[in-house]
């Protein structure tokens, strides 16, 4: 019997050999934007965006925060909604610290930015200690489990046991800001490190909790890229990812990272990681990496998913610019095992929809595994 | 005379202290300040801009040095106050409306001070008609525009349109950047130049100004 798209992404995950390329594609940001614009194309207004891709031939790949949510012990966490702002203050028996977020309705409405982040200066270091110390986790299994129902065996549903970040980014991007982190790193290395160990055991409970749930791919790192030096990614992500990755690898389940960056100086420490799958790899033209070169690099260990930077799927790219790439794109990774076709990372509001289809049809024609070259 | 090349090798390696101690240094023994800034600093800087762009430096080493440079600059402030630090061209930056990313957008404003380009920057999510307006008041020789997000990269061509609307296009070089932005983008759209990465910027800025 054939294996169902979920059997078949599972399989190239988990280094299976199979007979034809398994696709999950990702388009969320396309469908989003639209939803709320009210612009999807006539056929498929009031569809969701798994009947979309059902409809497209396509395996799914849909995008689940976490199975955990944070709850706060002995400090008042207070809210202020001034649209499009949201001041969050942390109020503590060892100080204050707040955040200003920003919802973006761009790519649909679920994304929020920090305006201000929580660090401001020196000072803040202990209530941040105390504020990581004193959150919980908890289960936020159900609505995964709907998401999945809804998705069946066409797809995968993307989550995390915790945060979208690693503990270290979850530092250096949103609780003091890239650049003043580096300055930080710099100039007193040792608050920042006792911070990070913080963020690390608050990622230990979530991961307790979270692999409760019996789901089989763990995300545990996203929007990976160059400006994460090289020598912050050794120290502090790599001792990290091995941890966690051991940790989930012990209890049968396969570990992720969302790489849809610039991982021209990353790729190498990959391997060092015991990260399963490199997702939504973005190759060139929108980096400076082809996907042999991804392959080279990644090693025969990794699975690689992705490889269609979302640029193609703009209107100045023709569906001949599209097909070729996708065929050369095949040959450059002959022949084809651990390989799961995917977007790096989405279809962009103003893409061509049908050109996901157009990737299953050429999957079909040329797509056979081995692929020969 | 102080050895200026050890500042080009200070900024590079984003040692401030020796940065500042070798531009005080430098001063006091009488080198011209555009020389301790054009030999030593920006020097220093396209060291790491290039180390950049090969590979070799991450961003956070070009923040280290930007720092230094930051702090060498103010010694030589008091000594610059008439003639001003000496510019090779003017810059307005920031990121489209929408998009809330600057991390690339202050990268490349860090790279171009750094290199002897004087740069306003907007900041993030900078309304079209924001973009004009400074092009207007600010007279650049380059409009820098930065965007992260696919959803937000059409907002270059509303601003290159909104420039030839206001007959202020053939005043400007438009360049652009940002994650998913790439030369054939950068084309369709009618934009003069694209950089890849900070590193990259400073050459195709020079390039833009025939310097």
């Amino acid at each position: 019997m054939a294996l169902t798209p979920k059997q078949q992404i599972l399989a190239a995950a988990r280094g299976q050999k199979l007979d034809k390329l398994p696709f999950g594609a990702r388009i969320d940001v396309w469908y989003n934007y639209h939803s709320a614009h009210g612009t999807l194309p006539d056929k498929y207004k009031g569809w969701s965006q798994v009947d979309i891709l059902r409809d497209q031939g396509a395996g799914v790949e849909v995008r689940f925060f976490a199975v955990t949510r944070e709850e706060y012990r002995d400090m008042e966490v207070v809210e202020t909604n001034d649209p499009p702002y949201i001041t969050t203050e942390y109020r503590t028996p060892v100080g204050t610290v707040a955040k200003k977020e920003v919802f973006d309705t761009s790519e649909g409405p679920w994304i929020k930015y920090e305006m201000e982040k929580l660090f401001k200066s020196e000072k803040d270091y202990p209530v941040i200690k105390y504020v990581m110390e004193h959150t919980g986790a908890v289960a936020n299994f159900e609505p995964y489990y709907k998401l999945r129902e809804e998705v069946g065996e066409d797809g995968m549903v993307m989550t995390a046991a915790g945060g979208l970040w690693s503990p270290v980014q979850r530092v250096m991007r949103e609780i003091i800001g890239y650049e003043q982190f580096f300055y930080e790193l710099a100039d007193r290395p040792a608050r920042v490190e006792e911070m990070i160990e913080a963020v690390k055991d608050l990622e230990r409970r979530k991961l307790r909790v979270g692999i409760e749930c019996d789901l089989e791919i763990f995300n545990i790192c996203a929007n990976w890229s160059d400006d994460i030096q090289t020598p912050v990614f050794r120290k502090y992500f790599i001792p990290w990812f091995q941890e966690v990755s051991e940790f989930l690898h012990a209890r049968g389940r396969l570990v992720m990272a969302h790489t849809d960056g610039e991982m021209r100086r990353l790729n190498r420490m990959f391997r060092e990681t015991g990260i399963d799958i490199a997702e939504a790899i973005t190759p060139a033209p929108q980096t400076l990496v082809s996907m042999k070169e991804f392959r080279e690099q990644l090693g025969d260990g990794a699975t690689i998913w992705g490889g269609i930077p979302s640029i193609l799927f703009e209107p100045m790219y023709s569906d001949a610019d599209f097909d070729a790439y996708i065929k050369n794109m095949f040959k450059e990774m002959a022949p084809g095992y651990r390989f799961i076709v995917g977007m790096g990372d989405n279809v962009p509001f103003d893409g061509d929809i049908n050109r996901v289809g157009r990737v299953v049809e050429l999957i079909d024609k040329y797509g056979r595994l081995p692929i020969q070259v | 005379m102080a050895d200026i090349s050890l500042l080009a090798q200070a900024i590079d390696r984003g040692d401030m202290e020796k940065a500042v101690a070798l531009t005080r240094a430098a001063a006091a023994s009488g080198a011209n300040p555009k020389d301790i800034i054009a030999k030593g600093l920006q020097a220093g800087m396209a060291s790491v801009g290039e180390k950049f762009s090969s590979g070799e430096y991450f961003l956070p080493d070009m923040l280290m040095a930007a720092r230094a440079l930051k702090a060498a600059l103010e010694v030589l402030k008091p000594m610059l106050e008439k003639t001003g630090i000496p510019t090779i061209g003017r810059v307005v930056i920031g990121t489209v409306e929408g998009d809330m990313h600057d991390i690339g957008k202050n990268v490349v404003a860090t790279f171009l001070s750094g290199n002897g380009f004087e740069v306003f920057d907007l900041g993030l999510n900078v309304p079209v008609q924001k973009f004009v307006d400074e092009v207007k008041d600010k007279k650049p020789d380059i409009l820098g525009m930065s965007a992260l997000l696919t959803t937000t990269m059409p907002v270059f061509s509303k601003v290159i349109k909104a420039l030839e609307q206001g007959g202020l296009r053939s005043s400007v070089k438009v360049i652009v950047g940002g994650a998913p932005v790439t030369q054939d983008y950068a084309n369709y759209i009618g934009a003069d130049g694209y950089a890849h990465d900070g590193g990259r910027a400073v050459p195709e800025c020079r390039k833009l100004l025939g310097k």
